[in-house]
Order: structure tokens, then C-alpha cells, then sequence
């Protein structure tokens, strides 16, 4: 049977760990998905270098390990004189690494609207943009929603990955507590509790939202 | 109103088109037929661009449609495009997906795009589909939808790229009477299709393409009646004994 006494004695610590992952959480999400949809822009506009651009990032960071990334900012810029806290590395890291997923989600969904409808637009004296603004990404977003809601779970369960910073999330937490109190295994299914607390919400509404976007189609 | 000279277009290794000339006057109707792969549509999308050319000269309005310093978002302005797909946005309704060109485009207001939108769905024969979504639409009504988006930007010339050819045999009807009352006013129109009917009556002249080559530019009566070209002789009596 589970150890309540381990959460109860140690709440504090777990409710600082529980915000501190869904701050950087939140954080990364509005960060990635803003740098992501630039970098699909540049994937997608007809305009050469940009696309260059573009799929160099994506290639880059969409092949390397999340830790490395981290790592790189954490101890490998501070050599530059560049320094950041646990916790901003970490956020930092996982902006840049989940934006290479976001950005591939969007152009693939910009991608399978029908090429008919960037004909249309156009044909009509629409420039690229407005085609963009008004043809294309309404009808994009309905495609990518789903997989961009599996991006944003992936989000908050790799910054598990900031324990080794110490960004003071919920793993560094349990960590703590774990190599303080020397029990493992009830400290763990409480953090574990505690990301599905985040998780099976954000699962949900992203449900809901595919479910009433597609019904208005 | 559109000239081509010496135009060709090729795609890689394909020789699309081959030493195009072709002139056509405003008010003109001229309906292209070929073999499919002839290059029929290809020849249509060049007008406003869709497709570019790789030589020659093509001009719409006196205007070099493939120079750079052409605006062609301008030029587009005065050339609407019916699709064989129709190509509706699926997420406005038909009202929306006749007010967004006007509106964005020629910066109409509100009420007046509304007001037009309203105006050719009447002559296209639906105006109580205007808050339906497209995917309430039959195709031939989403084809006449297409067509008001078309007009709604008060354009000189229309381009038709087989407008019946995805309806069901029932509907092309519908779509042919809205074709043909725009023809009668006097609308320059380009169009590809495979109803020979509608050449006959409507059609100033009609083309005959054929492995993106003009075998024929003659008008309907002679055209239909004694093609001069073998292969224009062997495809119509095939079209027409079936």
C-alpha cells in the first residue's frame, strides 16, 4: 500500500515542483509553438534561403538528443560567458527542441490542404499572405490540432529532463525527497500522479477542441 | 485582350506548348478543346499566371503577363477562374466565399460586398444557399457558387478550365445556362471543355489543341462541319460516336 505519509510530509516540495514544471511547461508551450510556426513559415515560403533556414533547424534539433541540447546551454554557454539559471536552461531547451516537432506538424498539415485552394486564392488577386491568413491556415489548423497536442504531452513529460539542472520540477523534487527519505518507489507514483494531473487535462482538451473544430467544418 | 506570340512552355523535357499565337478580342467567347495531355488547360493557366510560361510573349490588357515588373496580383484582379474541382473554401459560407476577394482585394466595404455577393447569386440561381457551407451544396450549385465568386470581382475576362466535367451528367445543365447567359452579355470568355453543344452555340471560335500544338482556329459552324486537320476529324468523330 502507498505511503500517504511520504506526500503529506513532504507536500511542500511536491506542490514546488507541480508548479515549477507547469510554469516551464507553460512557458515552452507558448515559446515552441511561436518559434515553431516561424520555422514552418520558413519551410514553407517560396522563398529559398528561408526554406535552407528552416530545414536546417529541424534537421538539427529534431536528431539530437533533448539532454544535449540542454547540456549545451547549461554548461556549454556559460564558457562564452553566457549564463542561465536550471530553470531557464531548461526552458530555454525545451522551446527550442519542441518547436523542430511543431514546426514539422504545421507545414505537414499546411501541406495537405489541397493545392486547389492556394490556386482559387490566388487566382483572385489574393497575395500569398492573405491566402495564408484566410484560405490556408484555417483550414490547416483543424489537421494539425492532433498532432500538436501529442507535441505538447511529449512537452511536459520531457521536462522531466531539467532533474539534471536542477530546475526545481517535479522530478528534481522527487529526486530529493527520494535521496532524503531513501523511499523510491512511493515517491515516484506520486510524481507520476502529479504529471498526469497536468497531462490527462491537456489530453482532453485537446479532444475536445479536435471534436468541436471538426464539427464546424 | 490576350495575346499570345510565339509562346512555349516546357516541363523538364516535355514540350507542353509549342509555338503559341493566339489573339483574343474582348467580348470574345473561345472554347479550346483537344485530347486529354493535349495541353488545353495548361494554355488557360498561363493567362493569369497559374502556369508560367518559358518563351515568348503573352499579354493580357497590354500587359506583359510574365515580366517582372507586372503586379500580377493586379492583373488577377480583372481574370476570374471557374475550376474543374470549383476549389470552394470549405470553412465560409457561400456568401463568405464570395465577399473575401471583393473585400480584401478591392477593398470594398462590408455591406457593399454583401450587396454584390447577394446580387450574382440571384443570377446564378441560388440566393437562398447563401448561408449554406459548400458541403451542403451539390456540385452543380457548388459550381455556380464558383462562378459568383468569379463575377463578384467584376472582372473582363473569365477562364473556364472544364467546369462540367466533375458534375453529374444531370447538373451540367445548370452550369451551361449560367455560361451561356454570361456569353450572350457580352463576358470575353476562355473555355476548355468537352461540350461540344455549348461550342456550337455559344462560342465565337473554337480551338483545336493538340500535343500542345493549335491545329485549328476556326469558328463553330466550319469547325464542326469540316475540320480541316485529320486528328481535329478522327477526335470529334470519336466524341460524337460513342
Amino acid at each position: 500500500m502507498l505511503d500517504f505519509t511520504i506526500l503529506t510530509e513532504n507536500i511542500g516540495m511536491f506542490i514546488e515542483g507541480f508548479k515549477n514544471t507547469l510554469i516551464v511547461s507553460l512557458l515552452a508551450l507558448i515559446g515552441s509553438f511561436i518559434l515553431g510556426t516561424l520555422i514552418a513559415v520558413f519551410r514553407i515560403a517560396p522563398i529559398k534561403p528561408l526554406n535552407w533556414i528552416g530545414t536546417m533547424y529541424v534537421e538539427f534539433f529534431r536528431n539530437i538528443p533533448l539532454l544535449i541540447i540542454l547540456f549545451f546551454i547549461f554548461v556549454g554557454l556559460p564558457v562564452l560567458g553566457v549564463r542561465f539559471s536550471g530553470f531557464q536552461a531548461g526552458t530555454i531547451a525545451l522551446t527550442i527542441y519542441t518547436a523542430a516537432f511543431i514546426a514539422e506538424a504545421i507545414r505537414a498539415g499546411v501541406l495537405s490542404v489541397h493545392k486547389g485552394q492556394t490556386e482559387a486564392a490566388r487566382s483572385s488577386g489574393l497575395t500569398y499572405v492573405q491566402t495564408m491568413r484566410y484560405i490556408i491556415l484555417p483550414q490547416a489548423i483543424k489537421i494539425v490540432i492532433p498532432p500538436l497536442g501529442n507535441q505538447f504531452l511529449n512537452l511536459v513529460k520531457n521536462s522531466s529532463v531539467l532533474t539534471i539542472v536542477a530546475a526545481g520540477e517535479l522530478m528534481y523534487q522527487g529526486d530529493l525527497i527520494s535521496s532524503r527519505t531513501f523511499v523510491t518507489f512511493d515517491v515516484y507514483i506520486f510524481i507520476a500522479l502529479f504529471y498526469l494531473i497536468i497531462t490527462l487535462p491537456l489530453s482532453y482538451g485537446v479532444n475536445r477542441l479536435e471534436k468541436s473544430l471538426a464539427k464546424s467544418n | 485582350m490576350i495575346r499570345f506570340q510565339n509562346v512555349n512552355k516546357h516541363y523538364g523535357d516535355f514540350h507542353v506548348l509549342k509555338d503559341i499565337n493566339l489573339t483574343i478580342e474582348k467580348g470574345e467567347v473561345v472554347v479550346i478543346i483537344g485530347p486529354s495531355g493535349s495541353g488545353k488547360s495548361t494554355l488557360l493557366r498561363c493567362i493569369n499566371r497559374l502556369e508560367t510560361i518559358s518563351d515568348g510573349l503573352l499579354e493580357v490588357n497590354e500587359v506583359e503577363i510574365n515580366s517582372k515588373k507586372t503586379d500580377i496580383n493586379d492583373l488577377r484582379k480583372n481574370i476570374g477562374m471557374v475550376f474543374q474541382h470549383f476549389y470552394l473554401y470549405p470553412h465560409k459560407t457561400v456568401l463568405q466565399n464570395i465577399m473575401l476577394a471583393p473585400m480584401k482585394v478591392l477593398g470594398k466595404s462590408e455591406e457593399e460586398a454583401k450587396k454584390t455577393a447577394l446580387y450574382y447569386l440571384e443570377k446564378v440561381g441560388i440566393p437562398d444557399k447563401a448561408n449554406a457551407f459548400p458541403s451542403q451544396l451539390s456540385g452543380g450549385q457548388q459550381q455556380r457558387v464558383a462562378i459568383a465568386r468569379g463575377l463578384a470581382m467584376s472582372p473582363g475576362i473569365m477562364l473556364f478550365d472544364e467546369p462540367t466535367s466533375a458534375l453529374d451528367p444531370e447538373m451540367i445543365g445548370e452550369v451551361l445556362d449560367v455560361m451561356k447567359a454570361l456569353a450572350r452579355e457580352g463576358m470575353t470568355m476562355v473555355v476548355v471543355t468537352h461540350e461540344m453543344g455549348f461550342a456550337r452555340e455559344v462560342a465565337d471560335r473554337v480551338i483545336f489543341i493538340d500535343k500542345g500544338q493549335i491545329l485549328e482556329d476556326a469558328n463553330p459552324a466550319e469547325f464542326f462541319s469540316e475540320p480541316k486537320e485529320e486528328r481535329a476529324k478522327l477526335f470529334l468523330s470519336r466524341i460524337f460516336n460513342h
